[in-house]
């Protein structure tokens, strides 16, 4: 480059500069005819990449002239950054939200009421409907189900037939055969038959309500928790037990890093959910090689011939009551909720899509299918506003912690949690 | 910045007060007048810059979070901008709750603890500093410096590791010692052994300054001093409590009373430790307040757990301060 050219180019950088500076001014006053950009906050995990980039592509032939600004964001700490995103002026345009959120988020104001627009999305009217009540409050509508996700459990088939076990398909046999896993690799110190990370309370829940049991019920328009019932009480007892004798994990620690643990060869069975076994395999996550070993079967019931019910956990996608692109915000949430790549998301990203007409896509899966199918019998938390709350204030992990480090009974710890779910749910949000 | 304009607001109100003054009387009363007036302004228009900057960074914010601790604000009143005034209804919430009382005792102790061990750390290393060699007084700085120049964030990230339940090298070190079976053992299951490395890790990052502050008073104390008390047969313990420490205690009072500001609202150690997920165990005042905000979305019960943190800290800053005043230690 010579000199003129550079003098040039620094002339045409400080124009730029300004021209940048001084848009951030006038956009603002502009806006209400055509906004030329749109900020989507995506979870860490939620849509594979291609997926990403396919929507926007698309989204790009309609509106050459919007910049799609995709911002991913991780779990631990997004209710913070909701809260101060939605607080602000100029808050993300679409947000996906985990679908126990959104009731907390519609019920204070910050998601755009979509009840009217309803119609105009594809599949709106065979959307899954665990998600659609999830997105429903005070019989409005306040977003569009995304995709769904179930648990099962995730299977080393070598370390099964080493040990001459088989899928368990009851609750005993399962403890039966982690019992002989157990028993075959004694010589490892740091083996689990099932690795369960004590503060996975995701994965608490299909013992509870597989022995009856719930978190909370409700009557009267007051909320009463209810992991201090006998039935509650039992399904805990019995997973403490399991989690006594089968389990290596940290009793303190969360399943964030659970694939990479299940990576390294000690452990034969994880509850996961299926896109876990994307990162399982992946070649920069984790073990290619580990393809062919894996298996799934469903969590196992007490009753022969059943599985025990799992939480339904999924995510949605809403419009920000403060979004000024709101037309343009609902376009582009109509390509990816729509046939054309929820069935990307079924197939690459192997979670469950959003419509029922689409469920059948993963039934040739081995792997995929089982995880599908377990969300058949699937349950949900409290719908409440303020379970957002309970999930912030670490109830139920605590209450896990406690039991399995044994600091509290069973009936000790599930009493207090109790309470404590039955005062948050009750105070007024 | 904001500074300038009342500086000269102040001026103006001075020269508008000397141009309405002839009227009153003679010129040569006015001018005496006039002169003593700004002699008695000018340490008030000196004072007022710094003023309005600790007005406008710490005055405003405190008064805010007063004003919030007043009130019910949630999420919905974050969104629409609006509270809603309650009195002190947040803070009757908090006096009849037993986890807030718990909160505060455990606050209490962790910063007893800390502040001893820190003080008593650092004044043993600013004596050793003081009597080793040259070069090894050299490598202890050094070490101090690097110490005092790692990211708070880093460092909690480097002791998670060395305590990490799978590949911490606490529990492989240890198991090789053979003072125990470390496999799997997990610090931070039983909250005294977690509280243990916690107020380890502050106690180590607080060394880097106070022993250097520490070690700085160390070199005012007058050498004669020592030697003459040493000649007329004191022992080191006695030289040190009787001739260094008194000379010492305004120092002393500093540090302690910013020891334990710092380790009263401890924070990060806590949160990061804890992968931001403490359970209520390990809640001290700091922690507790940003759960009540940020976590459970109620501002206004965080904030009347900050204010009542900052009531505790000024009355402990207010004790110290008139202690130092009163030894003399403030010239």
């Amino acid at each position: 480059m010579n000199p003129r050219q550079l003098a040039r180019a620094a002339v045409a950088l400080v124009f730029g500069i300004v021209a940048v500076a001084c848009s951030g001014g006038a956009s603002s006053s502009t806006t209400t005819s055509e906004p030329n950009s749109l900020t989507v906050w995506l979870m860490n995990g939620s849509a594979p990449q291609s997926i990403v980039d396919g929507v926007n592509a698309d989204f790009k032939a309609k509106h050459p002239n919007v910049t799609v600004n995709v911002q991913i964001q991780q779990w631990s700490d997004v209710t913070t950054k909701l809260d101060t995103a939605f607080a602000g002026s100029s808050p993300p345009d679409v947000v996906e939200l985990g679908n126990t959120l959104v009731a907390k988020y519609a019920a204070a104001g910050a998601l755009s009421n979509l009840t009217s627009r309803k119609g105009s999305f594809e599949n709106s009217s065979s959307w899954l409907q665990s998600l659609t009540d999830s997105c429903t409050f005070g019989g409005k509508l306040y977003c569009v189900p995304y995709y769904a996700g179930s648990r099962a459990v995730v299977y080393r088939k070598d370390m099964f037939d080493k040990a001459g076990v088989k899928p368990p398909t009851t609750m005993d046999e399962w403890m039966q055969a982690g019992q002989t896993l157990m028993d075959a690799n004694k010589s490892d110190a740091g083996f689990s038959a099932l690795y369960y990370p004590g503060k996975y309370w995701y994965a608490a829940l299909p013992f509870v309500w597989d022995n009856g049991g719930d978190i909370a019920a409700q009557s009267g328009g007051q909320w009463k928790g209810s992991l201090d019932t006998t039935q509650s009480q039992q399904g805990l007892t019995t997973l403490a037990t399991m989690v006594g004798k089968l389990s290596r994990a940290d009793k303190t620690g969360d399943e964030a890093k659970q694939d990479q643990a299940f990576i390294q060869g000690h452990i034969a069975m994880l509850i996961a959910n299926g896109w876990e076994i994307g990162v399982i395999t992946d070649p920069k996550t984790g073990d290619p090689s580990l393809k062919d070993k894996l298996g799934v079967f469903p969590i196992p019931s007490r009753t022969a011939g059943k599985t025990a019910p799992v939480f339904l956990g999924g995510s949605d996608l809403g419009i920000a009551a403060k979004s000024k692109a709101p037309n343009l915000s609902q376009e582009w949430i109509g390509m990816l909720e729509g046939n054309k790549w929820q069935t990307q998301m079924a197939t690459v990203g192997m979670v469950i899509p959003n419509s029922t007409t689409l469920l059948s896509l993963n039934d040739g899966q081995p792997l995929v299918g089982t995880f599908a199918n377990a969300a058949k019998n699937s349950r949900f938390v409290p719908n409440s506003p303020n379970w957002a709350n309970v999930e912030s204030a670490n109830v139920i992990p605590d209450m896990l912690v406690s039991i399995f480090t044994g600091k509290a009974t069973v009936a000790a710890a599930s009493k207090s949690a109790s309470d404590q779910i039955t005062s948050i749910l009750n105070s007024k949000s | 910045m904001c500074a300038v304009p009342s500086t000269t607001t102040d001026e103006a109100a001075a020269s508008a007060a000397a141009a309405s003054g002839p009227r009153t009387g003679s010129p040569a009363r006015w001018r005496t007048l006039r002169r003593r007036l700004l002699r008695g302004a000018t340490p008030y228009l000196l004072i007022g810059p710094s003023l309005v900057v600790i007005a406008a960074v710490m005055a405003y914010p405190m008064g805010f979070l007063a004003n919030l601790s007043l009130q019910d604000y949630g999420l919905r009143e974050l969104i629409a901008h609006q509270g809603v005034f309650v009195g002190a209804a947040n803070y009757a919430r908090l006096v009849a709750d037993p986890l807030f009382w718990q909160v505060v005792g455990r606050s209490i102790v962790f910063t007893a603890v800390t502040v001893a061990l820190s003080m008593a750390a650092g004044t043993l290393l600013a004596l050793l500093m003081e009597r080793v060699s040259g070069p090894v007084r050299l490598l202890l700085s050094a070490g101090l410096m690097f110490v005092w120049a790692t990211p708070v964030v880093v460092a909690i990230d480097v002791w998670q590791w060395m305590f990490d339940y799978e590949f911490g090298i606490a529990n492989w070190a240890l198991t090789r010692l053979h003072l125990g079976d470390f496999v799997h053992h997990n610090w931070f299951e039983t909250p005294t052994q977690g509280f243990g490395i916690i107020v380890a890790l502050v106690v180590w990052g607080a060394l880097p300054f106070l022993v250097i502050t520490l070690y700085a008073g160390l070199m005012q104390v007058p050498r004669e001093l020592i030697e003459a008390a040493r000649s007329d047969g004191a022992t080191a313990w006695q030289v040190f409590w009787q001739v260094t420490a008194p000379i010492l205690r305004p120092i002393f009072a500093i540090l302690l009373s910013l020891s334990t500001i710092w380790d009263f609202q401890v924070f990060n150690q806590v949160w990061i430790m804890l992968n931001a997920r403490p359970s209520a165990t390990y809640y001290v005042m700091g922690v507790y307040s940003y759960v009540e905000a940020f976590r459970v979305t109620q501002y206004g019960r965080g904030a009347a757990v900050s204010i009542v943190l900052v009531v505790i800290l000024m009355s402990v800053t207010f004790f110290y301060v008139r202690q130092m005043a009163r030894s003399g230690g403030l010239d």
